[in-house]
């Protein structure tokens, strides 16, 4: 009779069942568990930094039931990813897929772990676009917004395909309200670096700052409305050496405007590392250009 | 490609339109409009306890005819209530199966969402169980559903693709995750509360 409905409806559930092969419970906080991806054969997962709120006494609920301690590999709030590892081999890696699949529109499927069986909520792609950063500073390759239902515990889980591919981690964490998908690129990306240093490095300048408003004519000079006022100075910090001055009002980097925190932890990405830039900073009401060598964060 | 989503769409309606009949709306005095889903051919109607709380009760038909309905069983822990009025060869839906439901499936319910009356609403089973985070502790047999429920779906049917009834829709766990009691629940519920009045299994006794 409903050919079509029972078909879409069988796949769906076999679609579910092919993703929970690699997908993983990951108890790390003192609330509901969630979830996690399985990256290796053996034993690396990928979960949100979110959800692991502490460095010990992790656990992680394999398909098979099974439940083993994990360790913090390391963790990467600005991108809101977080790597562990289990004592075993012979799992099922989860299949990633090629970012250029996902289409707004597609069918796509939330999947969790948060207790013992594999879990599941549908939606559509929503929103694909560039390259964005979060509010921490983190690169994310690719937009990927879904109007799945975040379920609690699915947070770590994987946005799934209608070919069971994982197109990422989802994080109800990074856009509060919305359904971000952190993409396969990206994951790649932060957990190389993860795997390979334990951490994430980024750039440093050594200052704290505060967002004020520009001069009219120094706004109508640079386009800007506002800069950041450097209310600290550390010693011996990139910034010291580069002539950075408590009470300078910071307006680019490299170019790049400096309009509020977000746009200076932007520019402050690993990239720039060990690079003289040109710095320009408002200073007795005159606009100068510095170059600063930025660091790296210890 | 369209094609395909056509289907589907014409099979959805087709679906909703082969259950909508065994829908009822069941009122009181003192509340809004719940739901309720014909059970038995000879007027046994299932809707929740939290519909059924306070008589007298009036059973409204898609049909349009307007029965006075008796209390005959109710379980507050299960959140389960069956009523009974005086009519024949009501439209029923055939019990599924609900141990063969998995994550991922398609379902649909149908009620009275802020009181539109017969409305459908779609999504996939997110998971089952006791245990699941949002859910009331020391409860079984729910089915945890990615679809918008509303006041006045309480009592309605939760069909699978087969037009099957998999469950009846209870609570609203969110804007966008419904709770049904499972079928089995169901079952279950009229054995115990049926089989302890005299002459059964029927409506029709009553």
């Amino acid at each position: 009779m409903s050919t079509v409905l029972e078909s879409l409806s069988n796949e769906l559930a076999a679609v579910v069942v092919a993703a929970g092969a690699s997908i993983v419970r990951v108890e790390g906080r003192r609330r509901q568990a969630a979830s996690g991806v399985i990256w290796s054969e053996d034993g690396i997962i990928i979960t949100a930094h979110h959800v692991v709120e502490r460095d010990e006494n992790i656990g992680v609920g394999l398909p098979d039931g099974s439940r083993l301690p994990a360790q913090l590999v390391g963790r990467d709030p600005s991108t809101d990813l977080a790597v562990l590892r289990v004592g075993t081999n012979g799992l099922t890696p989860a299949k990633w897929a090629a970012g250029d699949t996902l289409r707004v529109g597609h069918l796509v499927l939330a999947a969790g772990r948060p207790e013992e069986q594999v879990q599941a909520t549908l939606g559509v792609i929503s929103a694909l676009e560039g390259e964005w950063r979060t509010r921490a500073g983190g690169a994310i390759d690719a937009y990927v917004q879904t109007d799945v239902v975040m379920y609690p515990g699915f947070s770590g889980g994987p946005l799934v395909s209608a070919a069971s591919e994982f197109a990422g981690i989802n994080s109800s964490a990074l856009l509060r309200g919305l359904s971000i998908t952190i993409p396969a690129a990206t994951i790649q990306r932060v957990a190389g670096a993860l795997l390979a240093h334990g951490k994430i490095t980024r750039g440093f300048l050594g200052v704290s700052a505060q967002p004020v408003r520009l001069p009219a004519a120094i706004a109508a000079q640079m386009a800007q409305e506002t800069g950041l006022l450097l209310v600290a100075v550390e010693g011996d910090s990139p910034a010291e050496r580069g002539g950075l001055l408590l009470g300078d009002t910071l307006l680019s980097v490299d170019d790049a405007p400096v309009r509020h925190m977000d746009d200076l932890l932007a520019v402050l990405g690993s990239d720039r590392i060990g690079r003289a830039v040109p710095v320009r900073v408002l200073r007795g009401g005159q606009v100068q250009t510095l170059q600063v060598t930025i660091g790296a964060r210890a | 490609m369209a094609s395909l989503l056509q289907s589907l769409n014409a099979e959805l309606a087709g679906a909703i339109a082969n259950v909508r009949n065994s829908v009822v709306q069941v009122r009181d005095r003192w509340s809004g409009a719940g739901a309720g889903t014909i059970w038995h051919p000879d007027g046994l109607i299932v809707t929740n306890a939290h519909v059924a709380r306070r008589g007298p009760f009036e059973v409204a038909l898609s049909d349009g005819r307007v029965f006075s309905a008796h209390l005959i069983a109710r379980d507050e822990r299960r959140d389960l209530a069956a009523l009974a009025v005086q009519a024949h060869d009501l439209p029923t839906i055939q019990p599924g199966n609900v141990r063969a439901l998995q994550p991922g499936q398609w379902v649909f319910a149908i009620g009275h969402p802020w009181g539109i009356a017969n409305a459908a609403t779609g999504g996939i089973i997110i998971g089952f169980g006791s245990h699941l985070p949002e859910h009331p502790a020391g409860r079984h047999d729910w089915i945890v559903v990615d679809l918008h429920l509303r006041p006045g779906n309480s009592g309605g049917p939760l069909v699978d693709t087969a037009g099957q009834l998999v469950g009846v829709n209870t609570m609203i766990s969110g804007p966008n995750v419904g709770i049904a009691v499972s079928v089995e629940a169901v079952k279950l519920f009229l054995r115990q509360s049926l089989s302890a009045a005299p002459a059964a299994d029927s409506a029709t006794a009553v």
